[in-house]
């Protein structure tokens, strides 16, 4: 989909090894990268990532921070502390904090984001309503005019790329700003 | 944040696991709460309460009624209209979702022995399980059910196994299967369309124990068969089971099936491991929602095949010590599967011996239902334990045989903690330690040998590579070989020396043993990674015992660029520490150009 310049795409794959210039993480107040996806970072990244992130915690909840990649095809890592486990409002909160990482990604100038299903999976926000809490603010963000060219949505199996697909394939012109 | 309900506050997790709890009730959940009579049946039955004879609180009964109060106060009328009378007791605080936590999971390892023994066909282990659920689905968990869980739900399997670390796991198990039966078309095919049987695997087979994956390789290669392993939905264990999340089930379930389908397999055969078994072949398919277009089989029923149908041959004079079985809960209790390793390890053993009780009345390892992941109930566990090392120190046998990985951990770690001195080994590795290998005639061509060698010795000039072992046998082995082959060689028996070697030297390649005294491989390894000067220098990994392979793989470091079991011989070493500096490709250009 494309909207106001800026490309929103689902593919499936592997996040961490996306050829992009950042990757987002649905990361923990503390910020250690712990397990899943954070296990694939400290691996291919290398040991100076937790190290970088080490001094930038702890992360308050719904905010976003940038740190370096290491190893990583990425450059950089947007951190994202979303909400976990059927707190309030999972989706209001969901979409605070994808604000926070758009922000966080103008402000560095990075222009191409790859995210993984923020919140999906462990953290228990239903595919479904992930699906639609991401495509809606990226779409809005995107509206109103952004430096960011590129958003891809990467999922790791079909059970996560569908409800995307669907959202993203649903209206394939260009949509006005 | 708080609700208010009938006068009382209540927090938001409890409120949010009830919404769960109703979500998940139906005719079998609803119908073993309210069928409970409190005989008492169940009660000895459960290995917890047979080691903790005076503490109600381990009897399925009085475990079970923790959630059976919650039943009747929210959803059963009695309880709604008459608390005070039928015991009706609910949630309300974090507190109490963390005593909730503590019997679900710190209590029960879901064994369902108690359920067979119940007269009223309740299900504890059901409703454990569905009690998990709703704890985990509001982040009330054990620490090691939280990381088991994250990995496969992100990475795709239960351990956390790197795709690129798996493919390269099956490259080395095939090398080292073709030099052990000396035939280059020993392979193990990756994404194979149309293959009739498509192998899935547990997680830890390629963490700690890989030589059950080159096993079964040798076996599928000797039965001629036409097969493959899929590059991604490999992991046939799945969590969901223990944590009680059928969305994680299902996702897990979901992408082996996937996988199977676009590979256009026939038949799905899943490893020795008895919740991968039950949930792949029997909970899967509900949980993922999915119709199965193709039959899963468990190896033990192929292996069987194979000799039944002549396609190997076995010799079990060579499995002569004796042996006992154990079987897995969930494959014997919930997936009947218990006459077919029986009849298998007959096949292959010399001295076969039963342990009582068995089958479906036998005892559970004692680390099952993620039991080995929950390290604050070790204690807990290895103190029930005690009914089973008494089982299998009952049998007189030297080695104790299951069809289970974690019930090899479990039952490792009852041997270890009861000192039993017993081994725990699998099916897939006495059958291929029994399998016959028919003798190829040998014909050394003597000049081409020479040639070969003399190539060979100058392949390591200018490289220097670094020997870490505490054993002198190993250092000289070692040496001589890569000396022989030009190699400058230094060597180091303890791990700070290793480190401080490796700082100042800057070798092109360090061997390193993982056992050994103060500080061990898996120390060394870290700090050499960790450090700028050494993070770069390969290190092939030496151990004698898979099992150690977690010392190194469970740091958050890029993990050994190479793993060598011991024994080892010349042509392993020589071939792995080639394969590593990236030499062979280098010789076999050579080779093309020189011909």
């Amino acid at each position: 989909m494309h909207v106001n310049g800026t490309t929103i795409r689902v593919e499936q794959g592997d996040m961490t090894l996306t050829e992009i210039e950042a990757i987002a993480f649905y990361a923990t107040e503390d910020l250690k990268l712990g397990t899943g996806f954070g296990n694939a970072i400290s691996m291919r990244g290398g040991p100076p990532v937790q190290e970088e992130l080490n001094n930038l915690a702890p992360l308050l909840p719904l905010q976003a921070v940038v740190s370096s990649a290491g190893d990583l095809p990425a450059e950089y890592i947007i951190h994202a502390n979303g909400p976990k486990f059927q707190e309030t409002d999972m989706a209001g909160k969901l979409k605070t904090t994808l604000v926070n990482t758009l922000a966080a990604a103008v402000e560095k100038g990075i222009t191409r984001i790859a995210y993984p299903p923020m919140g999906a999976g462990f953290y228990g926000v239903p595919i479904q309503e992930c699906a639609k809490v991401m495509v809606n603010t990226f779409i809005e963000h995107a509206q109103r005019g952004s430096s960011i060219k590129e958003i891809v949505i990467v999922t790791m199996n079909k059970r996560e790329y569908q409800p995307f697909a669907q959202l993203l394939h649903e209206d394939t012109k260009e949509v006005a700003a | 944040m708080s609700v208010q309900t009938n006068g009382k506050q209540r927090s938001h997790k409890a409120e949010m696991a009830l919404k769960r709890m109703k979500s998940k009730l139906n005719r079998q959940v609803v119908g073993s709460l309210v069928g409970c009579v409190h005989c008492g049946m169940c009660t000895d039955s459960c290995h917890y309460v047979q080691t903790n004879p005076g503490d109600v609180t381990y009897a399925p009964a009085w475990k079970a009624d923790r959630l059976r109060k919650i039943f009747k106060r929210e959803i059963d009328w009695t309880g709604r209209v008459f608390p005070w009378w039928v015991g009706a007791k609910s949630v309300f605080s974090d507190e109490d979702l963390e005593e909730l936590k503590d019997i679900a999971f710190g209590k029960c390892t879901n064994c369902r022995r108690c359920t067979i023994n119940c007269p009223m066909g309740v299900d504890f282990a059901t409703f454990n399980r569905m009690l998990r659920g709703m704890l985990v689905s509001v982040g009330v968990m054990p620490e090691g059910v939280a990381v088991v869980s994250k990995d496969q739900w992100e990475i795709g399997n239960q351990m956390g196994v790197l795709k690129e670390d798996y493919l390269d796991t099956l490259e080395w198990m095939a090398d080292e299967m073709q030099i052990e039966l000396d035939d280059e078309s020993a392979q193990i095919p990756i994404d194979k369309k149309n293959a009739n049987v498509v192998y899935s695997i547990n997680p830890r087979e390629v963490k700690y124990d890989p030589r059950t994956i080159s096993d079964a390789a040798k076996i599928f290669h000797m039965a001629g068969e036409d097969w493959t392993m899929p590059s991604e939905g490999w992991d046939m264990t799945n969590f969901g089971l223990f944590s009680g999340d059928d969305d994680l089930g299902g996702a897990v379930a979901g992408m082996l099936y996937d996988k199977v389908i676009e590979l256009k397999g026939k038949k799905l055969v899943i490893s020795e491991c008895g919740h991968g078994y039950r949930s792949t072949r029997c909970e899967g398919p509900n949980w993922a929602k999915k119709d199965v277009p193709f039959e899963m089989e468990s190896s033990v029923i192929t292996m069987l095949n194979y000799i039944k149908e002549g396609r190997i041959k076995v010799d079990k004079s060579r499995n002569p010590q004796p042996v006992t079985f154990h079987d897995s809960c969930n494959n014997a209790r919930s997936c009947g599967l218990f006459e077919e390793p029986r009849e298998l390890l007959q096949l292959v053993c010399e001295d076969f011996r039963e342990m009582y009780p068995n089958r479906a009345e036998n005892y559970c390892c004692t680390g099952g239902g993620g039991a080995m992941s929950m390290s604050e109930y070790a204690g807990r566990r290895l103190k029930s334990a005690k009914v089973k090392a008494d089982q299998l120190k009952a049998t007189g046998a030297e080695v104790v045989v299951t069809s289970c990985h974690n019930c090899v951990d479990g039952l490792s770690d009852c041997i270890k903690h009861y000192e039993l001195g017993m081994e725990v080994t699998q099916l897939v590795n006495l059958v291929a330690n029994a399998l016959v290998i028919p003798e190829k005639p040998v014909v050394v061509p003597v000049e081409k040998e020479a040639e070969k060698v003399v190539a060979h010795a100058e392949s390591l000039v200018n490289r220097t590579i670094l020997i870490v072992d505490d054993e002198p046998d190993i250092l000289t082995f070692f040496s001589t070989v890569l000396e022989d082959n030009g190699a400058r060689i230094l060597t180091a028996t303890d791990g700070e020396e290793a480190v401080e070697l490796a700082m100042r030297e800057q070798p092109d390649l360090i061997t390193l043993d993982i056992n050994m005294p103060g500080k061990d491989g898996g120390w060394v390894f870290s700090r050499l990674r960790e450090e700028k000067a050494t993070s770069q220098i390969p290190v092939c990994i030496i151990s004698g015992k898979p099992e150690l392979r977690r010392l190194i793989y469970e740091r958050s470091v890029p993990p050994p660029e190479g793993y060598v079991d011991k024994p080892v011989d010349e042509a392993m070493l020589m071939r792995n520490v080639r394969k590593i500096l990236d030499l062979s490709k280098r010789d076999q250009t050579h080779s093309v150009e020189s011909n």
